[in-house]
């Protein structure tokens, strides 16, 4: 592109610090750089067509120091620093001090950790250690090197666990791994070489304990430091953070084992990471007493226990070579929220340690639904997909065509069917895994992800739809044959439309956690769930219905099966639930649509635009899929418009959630996470029905009257209170 | 705080030079929290000058905004880039009157939609926008240098009946929207 002229000012070629590669031969341009920039003034620049936003802003000022992170490196190469004494071995000849740092490296380890798993690049935490980046350099260090490499180990077998799942949102950093040493030859090695040290550790433990009872020691053991009085101290601090990092190891390769035949085992060694955890808190107090530093006094800056600045770190070091984008500095979480951020990870690996593995499909869904509640990070994310599909299987055990059979209660037989060999049947299989990982990202993405698939539900459904009927032609000659492919057929069509429905609604209930809705438009978000649910108990109620009509028909006689509908038929509880909902969303929706009629508050009023706009943003992808068919902005506000708190029976929409909640307990007995809905349910029926009572009796005739909605009951379900201005 | 002024003593003027560059970054660099490189506020001035408003106090430029438009995705679209009005002059008025002249530009030149991005913890901003018509069409996780997610806003100006005929096809063609190079920004605290 450019050579050096060798001419004017050009001195020797700056190239000794950037080697010519086989590719690649490097010169020194500065003295042309210098002519050109002659003919351009001060923060003029030359534009081209292709000079587009992302050009603008990728533009860096050089020496900006909010932009040009290279000017705030220390060192110009990992090598540099070593050789200015950055990351010396041993830490200290001072072997107590040489300990309290290895120590803080420890601590600030688990902060590097803790931040690379919220969201920052490896590169600028975990890889800032210059002992990580030269592996062999350790080799003389027992201690600092089967820590380092254990280190290594689990932060690569994290990286291959969250590729894996692919649950790493876009412009994630996590898994960017750059052309950092994260696999070493030996790390495999790693859990062995902690043990070693743990056991040399407690021989130390034992050792100095003796010696303070005075009494004999059997073997001649080297304590850990120098001054006796500490020795227990220090080795009590060393013991419990290398036992975390052998736990936490254990408890990523045991989750890893296929089929998930590895929980129970993780489990137990998540109790273990939780005491070491405590244990480590625990020595904070003495670390600090004995710190030979100055420590840092806000206790949100400080990344090791004892408050000293850790030795060998340095997060500069990589920014030159590693990110695709220039590096801006990162702020470490301090050392006791890295404490809490591994508390709540291994909280959420335990619940998903917990989980018993149930088959069917609707377990697993609401399993990740749930887990979903206590906002797990990427990594807890990434585990619970590669628990649920493993080899294409559910768990790595049941084929999904089984599990769909199941899903849409056919019997067991139907599993073995040919149909599963239909494409159709088998992209099918494929929306469910990709159903599964997006019901494991994060609930933002999670819900962009759930409109969009929407269509792919809607055009599945056509396609099997004409599958099944050109199966139904070509294969099923006898009648027997006909009559089961019909069936298998029926069922698993009407899944399909259940479980589309079920996405629309988890779609559109996201919409209040990530709140994308504001109060103004609660009642058309409130009448479009309406709508939904009444759809979704339908399926449902209606594949129930298949289910059973089919049972009874092979136990009984046709005249005495017609009497029994009759007589014995309820309603299933699954449906009532759903009833539940229906009537919590159609009372909110009601109430809503009569304070906007006759308070004239919650109106949806902008200079630019109308009501029908926003209808048309927030269910465009609804509309679009024709979920339901005939849903439209007009039908809803023909709904709203004849709303008024006179003239609708709408006290008892609250009061029947309330009633069949009541009812239902007895169906749920068994289901702890159902009751403690059905519980939160009632709270919302309950202080709502109150509400409304009062707004009723006072209504338009009170304008001081403040009413405000939130969501102290139920994440979805919104409460309202009303009060006097 | 917040100054004593007379909202009559406020003029509004529409970007007209070099002259005025200075102003609006001077602005944003003390009010927001995003680096932008000189090249940045050039482009954005440069290639739409008409969409960029100043707010002056007795002289004192105290309010701007920085927008652009163009196609998206088959979508004839209006940006907010940067809003910014100083500490001591919001709460009166000042931002909505700019972002409503920028709007006011954009639909007049025939843009389907206005979009932008606000920090979720932008209470301020986010009142501001509902008012205008704005929904959070979607949250982007974790959006900002700093770690906090930010809402996509969109206003959606009237247009005929939506026709879903051919909706599976526009579906289709359209990819994921993240990435889509829009820089983060906007913060006003009302």
């Amino acid at each position: 592109m450019a050579e050096a002229d060798g001419g004017g000012d050009a001195k020797a070629p700056l190239c000794s610090s950037i080697p010519s590669g086989k590719d690649a031969v490097w010169f020194d341009v500065s003295s042309l750089l210098h002519r050109a920039c002659h003919d351009l003034r001060n923060d003029e620049l030359i534009s081209g067509e292709n000079f587009n936003l992302f050009a603008a802003l990728s533009a860096l000022e050089i020496m900006d120091p909010k932009m040009d992170s290279g000017i705030v490196s220390t060192y110009y190469s990992v090598d540099e620093a070593i050789e200015n004494g950055a990351a010396p071995i041993p830490l200290s000849f001072d072997r107590t001090s040489d300990i309290q740092c290895v120590i803080d490296i420890m601590d600030h380890f688990l902060a590097c950790e803790a931040t690379w798993h919220k969201g920052g690049s490896l590169a600028q935490t975990v890889f800032s250690c210059i002992y990580l980046l030269r592996p062999e350099r350790t080799s003389s260090h027992a201690l600092l090197h089967s820590f380092c490499r254990v280190i290594r180990a689990t932060c690569s077998a994290l990286v291959s666990a969250v590729s894996e799942a692919r649950t790493n949102e876009e412009e994630d950093l996590f898994t960017m791994a750059y052309g950092l040493p994260l696999k070493v030859n030996g790390d495999e090695k790693c859990l062995s070489m902690i043990h070693a040290v743990d056991e040399t550790l407690c021989r130390q433990l034992k050792a100095c304990k003796a010696t303070v009872s005075k009494k004999t020691v059997l073997e001649d053991v080297e304590p850990l430091q120098i001054h006796l009085d500490l020795e227990e101290g220090f080795c009590k601090a060393v013991l419990c953070r290398i036992r975390f990092r052998k736990h936490f190891y254990h408890v990523l390769t045991c989750l890893r084992k296929p089929q998930g035949r590895g929980l129970e085992l993780a489990k137990k060694h998540i109790i273990s990471c939780l005491s070491e955890l405590d244990s480590m808190l625990k020595t904070e107090e003495f670390l600090r007493q004995h710190s030979a530093c100055g420590t840092v006094e806000n206790e949100d800056e400080k990344t090791t226990a004892s408050g000293c600045q850790p030795v060998g770190f340095d997060s500069t070091l990589n920014s030159r070579s590693a990110a695709p984008t220039p590096p801006r500095a990162i702020k470490l979480l301090s050392w006791k929220r890295a404490v809490d951020y591994f508390r709540k990870l291994l909280h959420d690996l335990d619940v998903i340690c917990s989980y018993s593995l149930d088959p069917v499909f609707e377990g697993a869904l609401r399993f990740v639904v749930d887990v979903q509640k206590f906002q797990p990070d990427l990594v807890a994310r990434a585990h619970i997909q590669l628990l649920l599909v493993q080899d294409g299987k559910l768990y790595g055990r049941e084929s999904l065509f089984a599990v769909i059979c199941k899903a849409a209660l056919l019997p067991e037989g139907a599993k073995n069917h040919d149909i599963q060999k239909n494409e159709s049947v088998q992209q099918l299989g494929q929306l469910l895994i990709t159903l599964f990982g997006v019901l494991c990202a994060n609930t933002a993405w999670q819900r962009r992800k759930l409109g969009k698939i929407l269509q792919d539900w809607q055009i599945i459904y056509v396609q099997l739809e004409l599958a099944f009927r050109k199966e139904f032609g070509e294969t099923a000659s006898t009648s027997v044959e006909q009559d089961l492919l019909l069936k298998v057929c029926k069922h698993i069509l009407i899944w399909v439309e259940e479980q589309t429905y079920w996405i629309a609604l988890r779609f559109l209930m996201l919409g209040f956690e990530l709140e994308l809705y504001s109060t103004d438009e609660y009642c058309m978000v409130y009448w479009y769930i309406y709508i939904i649910l009444i759809k979704l108990a339908e399926k449902t109620h209606l594949k129930i219905m298949l289910s059973n009509d089919s049972s009874r028909r092979k136990s009984k006689k046709k005249k005495d099966f017609v009497k029994d509908v009759v007589k014995d038929y309820h309603v299933p509880p699954a449906v009532l639930f759903l009833q539940c909902y229906i009537h919590i969303s159609q009372g909110l929706m009601m109430m809503l649509a009569s304070l906007r009629n006759e308070n004239n508050i919650f109106l949806c009023q902008g200079p630019f635009n109308t009501e029908q706009e926003r209808f048309v943003q927030h269910f465009e992808l609804l509309q679009k899929a024709c979920l339901p068919d005939h849903a439209s902005f007009f039908s809803f506000t023909e709904t709203v418009a004849n709303t008024h708190f006179s003239t609708l029976p709408i006290h008892n929409c609250f009061k029947d959630a309330q009633k069949i909640a009541k009812e239902l307990r007895g169906s749920f007995a068994n289901d702890p996470d159902r009751l403690g809905e059905l519980r939160q349910i009632e709270q919302v029926a309950e202080h709502n029905y109150v509400a409304l009572n009062l707004l009723c009796r006072l209504g338009s005739l009170e304008p001081s009257l403040k009413i405000s909605f939130d969501f102290i009951h139920h994440p979805h379900f919104a409460t309202a209170s009303v009060k006097r201005s | 705080m917040a100054l004593e002024f007379d909202t009559s003593d406020i003029e509004y003027m529409s970007y007209s030079g070099e002259h005025h560059l200075p102003l609006i970054m001077n602005l944003v660099d003390q009010e927001l929290s995003e680096p932008y490189s000189i090249f940045t506020y050039r482009y954005f001035v440069y290639l739409w000058p008409n969409l960029s408003f100043l707010a002056f106090h007795k002289g004192k430029c105290v309010g701007t905004v920085v927008c652009k438009m163009g196609d998206h995705r088959h979508t004839f679209r209006g940006y907010i880039a940067m809003l910014v009005v100083l500490n001591s002059y919001r709460g009166r008025g000042i931002a909505t009157e700019l972002v409503s002249r920028s709007i006011k530009v954009m639909m007049e030149s025939g843009c389907e939609e206005v979009t932008l991005e606000a920090e979720v913890t932008n209470k301020g901003a986010l009142a501001l926008y509902g008012r205008l018509g704005f929904i959070r069409a979607k949250r982007l996780f974790r959006y900002y240098l700093n770690g906090v997610d930010a809402f996509r806003l969109k206003l959606l100006f009237p247009r005929p009946e939506p026709d879903y005929s051919d909706s599976i096809k526009s579906i289709a063609d359209e990819s994921e929207e993240h990435g889509d190079g829009m820089p983060p920004e906007e913060r006003i605290i009302q």
